[in-house]
């Protein structure tokens, strides 16, 4: 109890001092990437070395998998929940490094911040390519430390995570919470090869 | 991070192969919203609706439990019961499936259609067709496309994005060299184009999606979007072409342009997906019923934001 209090206290008093806006943040981490990306001394395994390390900074990867279940979350024990976490963050690192690696030449415009509640907000950018413009909006969550971190991507209207639930959803109605983990592991593996 | 960019937007592109709808390359085939309104619900809005039980969950799960659970297992009971109240059902966007394993079938032949015929063809047309010429060739095909989102835009109600549409149209097919270009979308004229079909037209008169649909060729649809084709298919100029394989010639040439443009899109939808039948339906779901939803909204692009403009009260811990 005593704890608590001293923990409410330290994140009231630590919050405003830390804190950059939720579009500063978003803008800065994507420039971190951007310019890892244009740096044409970086050999692509170093490359991929910093994206791995931005995608780590910049997401709440918790809130992020935790979202993605739903209330699947709950069917799931602390270990398996662990194990989810990991793995999930791995499929998609995978999944987007190759593809971000192509990217160079987009120019991304950061429009605003639009309030989700009190402690999630929505920072809509745009990436403008030579054949279109893709919105995109970072959803992020403050955290106890007063940094906001993204816990979920919004491409042309598309949730990533809402797409995830649907798709976790779909596999949990039929296997058990194992069976999951092991679609995992074997698309993680997958991956690899 | 732009990493997702590709991704959904994609999907919709690459499989879903023909376009229907009036957006023209890269999210063109996603026509359609889900199913009724009752059984779809909003991710983005159920979230804004349910601020609260989601910060209580966040914030408690944060910090130490306030309340008096239990001793030990306290923490993780607690949180188990917040992570419950947080989700309700009704935030996600769903679409009825009863074709499932029709669709799949579709699906997979679709997959099949883009590895094997689409993507080389398109690859091969990169090699001889630099980059802005196949730029070109879609500003083209869309500028063609006008008359379905100026009819649209008119049969929403929605009469700046008519007018929008009408002097797109005038300008790129004058000062764009016949809607090779697209100065009327650029910085200083600031144009936006009004992706709106004939399926969401519907749609914004309460027409339900119905049910999961994929058709060979064309791809993601519904009942609703598919009549929503038809009627796109009768106000698209090149419908008109004379002998019908001239106008299955052209279309197949712009799907081939389309796909030169957006390759490597789908496949990082593939590759990130976990059930990729799954995440195509889901994202077509998840757009359609968002492009319904925000019927005229685009007219204005968003402006650059103030500094700190919209944000809420920050260094309140919670």
């Amino acid at each position: 109890m005593l704890i608590g209090l001293g923990m409410l206290v330290l994140i009231l008093i630590s919050a405003p001092v830390h804190a950059a806006t939720p579009l500063e943040t978003v803008r800065t981490e994507v420039n971190k990437v951007l310019d890892a990306l244009r740096n044409k001394g970086l050999k692509e395994s170093a490359k991929k070395e910093t994206l791995r390390l931005v995608y780590k900074e910049m997401f709440d990867q918790v809130e992020l998998a935790r979202l993605s279940l739903g209330n699947n979350w709950n069917k799931l024990t602390e270990a398996q929940r662990q194990e989810f976490v990991e793995l999930f963050q791995q499929v998609l690192e995978k999944a987007y490094a190759d593809k971000i690696l192509a990217y160079t030449d987009e120019k991304i415009l950061y429009d605003r911040e639009v309030p989700i509640s009190k402690n999630r907000v929505g920072v809509q950018t745009r990436v403008v390519t030579k054949s279109k413009e893709i919105p995109i909006i970072y959803r992020v969550v403050q955290e106890s430390d007063g940094t906001w971190k993204v816990y979920d991507v919004v491409v042309e209207n598309v949730s990533l995570v809402m797409n995830y639930r649907s798709q976790f959803n779909d596999i949990l109605a039929k296997n058990k919470p194992d069976e999951l983990i092991d679609i995992l592991r074997k698309k993680v593996k997958d991956q690899k090869s | 991070m732009k990493f997702v960019t590709p991704v959904l937007v994609l999907c919709a592109s690459a499989l879903v192969g023909c376009a229907h709808g009036p957006q023209s390359a890269s999210v063109p085939m996603l026509p359609g919203e889900t199913a009724s309104p009752a059984t779809v619900a909003v991710a983005s809005y159920a979230l804004e609706q349910h601020p609260a039980s989601l910060q209580l969950a966040k914030d408690e799960a944060a910090s130490p439990p306030t309340q008096a659970p239990p001793a030990e297992k306290a923490a993780g009971e607690e949180s188990d019961a917040d992570y419950g109240m947080e989700v309700p059902a009704a935030e996600q966007v769903t679409i009825s499936d009863p074709l499932e394993p029709f669709n799949r079938a579709m699906f997979t032949f679709n997959d099949r259609l883009y590895f094997w015929v689409l993507k080389p063809v398109a690859q091969g047309y990169s090699a001889v067709m630099p980059e802005p010429a196949r730029v070109s060739v879609s500003n083209f095909f869309t500028n063609l496309r006008s008359p379905i989102r100026f009819v649209n835009c008119l049969l929403q109600a929605n009469f700046i994005g008519a007018a929008t549409e009408l002097f797109r149209f005038m300008i790129n097919s004058s000062i764009g060299l016949a809607g090779l270009f697209d100065p009327a979308g650029g910085e200083e004229i600031n144009l936006v184009r009004q992706d709106e079909d004939f399926g969401q037209t519907l749609g914004v008169y309460g027409a339900g999606q119905g049910f999961y649909l994929v058709w060979p060729f064309l791809g993601p649809s519904s009942p609703r979007d598919t009549v929503g084709m038809v009627g796109d298919f009768f106000a698209y100029p090149l419908s008109y072409l004379d002998p019908w394989y001239a106008w299955l010639a052209v279309r197949g040439y712009e799907m081939i342009n389309d796909t030169s443009l957006s390759i490597g899109d789908y496949e990082a939808l593939k590759e990130a997906a976990i059930d990729p039948y799954l995440a195509v339906r889901n994202a077509y779901a998840q757009f359609r019923q968002k492009k319904v939803e925000e019927r005229g909204s685009t007219v204005r692009r968003p402006g650059p934001s103030i500094p700190g403009a919209g944000t809420p009260a920050r260094g309140v811990g919670f």
